[in-house]
């Protein structure tokens, strides 16, 4: 019997085990949610030009210094606050290290007293009004000033927080160099446009037959005001009646289209020199 | 008709075309400037941008006046212009404007247009020409093609005729313009033949007709005693091979267009029917009748031998030449019903190439060799439509109570073909793409076209 109990519990227990295991070792799927991410999948080149930003931009200087003493030095302390200074002037009641003239302030009537009392103090006061005062007419200057490539940060109601969270040294974050910032790229739409303006006035040659031959490449510079500057140049050679009548096509859809006003004048760096290319395959394709 | 000697065409070596030169010449220099500054540029400068997608529409064209030389041709001159508007607004592709919208009123047409002008009124080509008579009588016709756009002459030439030719020349200029503003030739010097229906119902009267493209230069080929069928051009000639119903059996017939003479194909003991030419025009291909079955014979016109091509106890007819003359495709009910087959010219083995719902006739390749039209007869319907050689792409372009009898332009891009309503037929045009459907006017009932090739 105790032979027979104890089977029948070592059996039990085996089972459990078995079913244990079973249970919590069964292969469960890797619960991967399909969530739909866009993705924009651009080239090198694109990229380089999403992020390039634009010179004349003021913030270009200051930012590299930034981050590289950040990376290099982990005490960033007094540089980036100069910085700091430099830049956006806010800051400076509180980084500027303004505890160090007050105790020279102090230090220097304790010895000057002596001598000449009034003078040194009226000096220091003055002193301590003349600095503030420059800078206050600085930020006054550069608040209201307009410029475009800060609309996203006017629009933005988090800067604030973000210098919070991002410490001082990274409240200068420079905008230009990154995507996020409102460095001066071609928004996408903008070149969807361009191109919807293109695709709906190019009449190609129906009567193609390889359309593989009648790729047609034009490299167009435009002025500031969206119009076409010199004659658009075909970059593609061919031979034929239809090659020309393509060609002709091309070209046409590009006079057609300006003045391409749906360009900013602000991004014309980027879209002063364009190559389009017409390619018909998909068109006439069987 | 005897004018193809006497026209010539010029290509014009005017300051324009010197100018062109000079200009092409100046771009070219700037292209090589460009290349070599194009070296020193960062390429990532350079936005680009893929375009992939069109828009084929037809393209507005403002065609002018054509000045005249002298009082006496104004009207004819005026004509020329309206002939050359009918025809490429016919073709569908383009868009003349309205006259009355012309800002710019051109008044020699060798001074290069103010293009702002033609641009505000969203010309894209503007054709400018003038009409003279020379001193011997003949008329000197010439025109320009301008892209107002680009600023530049498209295109430019003089022709010299007979002045009772001037339609044709029209036609000429029109197609001149068509080539150079769509990549193919044009298909607007041609005619057509068919087959003219008088008469009550049951007692038609059959003639064959000859018109231009346009319908005008109607005349009549046959008296109308013997019933006319299928009239087919040679591609090479102005000749015509057709099926007449004299006595007896009915026979393949030619026929020369100018001259009025005809004469029967071959000598054969039973009916022959459905002819037509190889691209050469060397040879007729046609069907002959024995007993219950109906095989391909082709005889050369020359030597007059003929060659049995198929041998079933079928009914194979309809045979049509690919254009390089290599192949042959024809209708045969071999698998049951009437089937579109493909065979090499010498004979052989054909295979089957339609696959669709109902019953496939009539096929006819394109000169471009793109397709084969054919009549296709499916739940009650009569449609007429287009497939690739190898069956594929087939595509159903009009389909109504009746169509049929599909016959390619020149250059491959409309096709021809009969409706019958019910009261009796006339014949109609589509574009190869589907679009574009016109009625065709004639004079009464018409049915069997057939399109000649372009004439000059």
């Amino acid at each position: 019997m105790n032979f027979r109990t104890s089977s029948i519990v070592s059996a039990g227990a085996h089972v459990a085990f078995l079913g244990w295991c079973v249970l919590t070792f069964s292969g469960k799927p890797l619960d991967a949610a399909p969530q739909s991410i866009p993705v924009d999948v651009i080239s090198a080149e694109q990229f380089s030009q999403i992020t390039k930003g634009v010179e004349k931009a003021k913030p270009k200087e200051t930012p590299k210094p930034l981050v590289e003493k950040k990376a290099d030095e982990p005490k960033p302390a007094p540089e980036p606050v100069e910085k700091v200074v430099e830049k956006k002037p806010e800051i400076k009641p509180t980084s500027e290290p303004k505890p160090q003239p007050p105790a020279k302030e102090e230090k220097k009537p304790e010895k000057k007293v002596e001598e000449k009392k009034p003078d040194p103090i009226a000096e220091a006061l003055k002193k301590e009004e003349k600095k503030p005062e420059p800078k206050k007419k600085e930020v006054v200057k550069e608040q209201p000033k307009f410029d475009a490539s800060k609309i996203a940060a006017l629009l933005d109601k988090r800067a604030p927080q973000r210098q919070a969270s991002a410490g001082q040294e990274l409240s200068n974050a420079p905008s230009l160099g990154t995507a996020q910032g409102s460095a001066k790229t071609l928004s996408q739409s903008e070149i969807d446009a361009l191109r919807a303006r293109l695709m709906s006035l190019w009449n190609p040659p129906v009567g193609i037959k390889n359309p593989e031959d009648y790729i047609i490449r034009v490299r167009i510079q435009l002025k500031r005001d969206g119009t076409v500057g010199a004659p658009p140049m075909v970059l593609t050679s061919g031979h034929g009646i239809l090659f020309e009548t393509a060609r002709d096509s091309a070209v046409r859809a590009v006079f057609r289209g300006a003045p391409y006003t749906m360009l900013r004048p602000e991004t014309y760096d980027l879209w002063k020199d364009i190559e389009v290319t017409f390619d018909p395959r998909d068109m006439f394709r069987g | 008709m005897v004018l193809i000697a006497d026209m010539k065409t010029v290509i014009d070596l005017s300051s324009f075309n010197r100018r062109r030169v000079l200009l092409a010449g100046a771009s070219l220099g700037a292209g090589l400037g460009f290349a070599s500054l194009g070296g020193i540029r960062r390429a990532a400068a350079v936005l680009r941008l893929d375009v992939t997608q069109g828009n084929v529409q037809p393209m507005p064209v403002a065609i002018t006046d054509f000045g005249p030389g002298s009082a006496g041709e104004a009207e004819m001159a005026r004509n020329v212009s309206g002939i050359i508007s009918a025809n490429l607004k016919r073709c569908g592709l383009f868009a003349p404007i309205d006259p009355a919208a012309f800002i710019e009123k051109i008044v020699n047409s060798d001074a290069v247009p103010r293009f702002p002008d033609w641009r505000a009124i969203n010309a894209q080509a503007l054709v400018t020409g003038r009409l003279t008579r020379q001193g011997d009588g003949r008329l000197k016709a010439e025109f320009r093609l301008w892209d107002v756009f680009a600023g530049q002459q498209l295109a430019g030439q003089q022709y010299f005729t007979t002045p009772e030719n001037w339609r044709r020349v029209a036609h000429i200029i029109s197609d001149a313009i068509y080539e150079r503003l769509t990549g193919e030739k044009g298909y607007f010097d041609s005619r057509i033949v068919f087959v003219d229906e008088t008469g009550p119902k049951d007692r038609r009267v059959k003639r064959l007709a000859i018109m231009d493209q346009d319908s005008a230069n109607l005349r009549y080929l046959t008296r109308g005693q013997d019933l006319v069928l299928t009239p087919r051009f040679n591609p090479s000639t102005q000749e015509i091979t057709y099926m007449s119903y004299g006595q007896g059996d009915p026979r393949v017939l030619l026929l020369n267009i100018e001259t009025g003479q005809s004469e029967v194909v071959g000598n054969f003991p039973g009916m022959t029917f459905a002819p037509r030419f190889s691209p050469d025009g060397q040879r007729v291909i046609m069907s002959l009748q024995q007993g219950g079955s109906s095989n391909l014979f082709v005889m050369d016109l020359r030597s007059r031998r003929t060659t049995r091509l198929t041998d079933t106890a079928a009914i194979d007819t309809s045979p049509s030449y690919s254009p390089n003359g290599q192949q042959i495709c024809f209708e045969s009910d071999r698998g049951g019903r009437q089937q579109i087959y493909v065979m090499g010219a010498g004979g052989g083995a054909a295979q089957r190439i339609s696959f669709g719902e109902g019953s496939y006739s009539t096929p006819v390749w394109s000169p471009r060799g793109d397709f084969i039209a054919f009549t296709r007869q499916a739940g009650g319907k009569f449609g007429i439509g287009i497939m690739k050689p190898d069956g594929s792409g087939e595509r159903v372009l009009t389909e109504g109570f009746h169509n049929e009898g599909p016959t390619f332009a020149p250059n491959g891009r409309v096709l021809m073909f009969f409706r019958d309503l019910g009261a009796g037929p006339s014949l109609y045009t589509i574009d190869v793409t589907g679009r574009n459907e016109q009625k065709v006017p004639t004079p009464s009932f018409a049915s069997d076209p057939a399109w000649s090739p372009l004439l000059a």
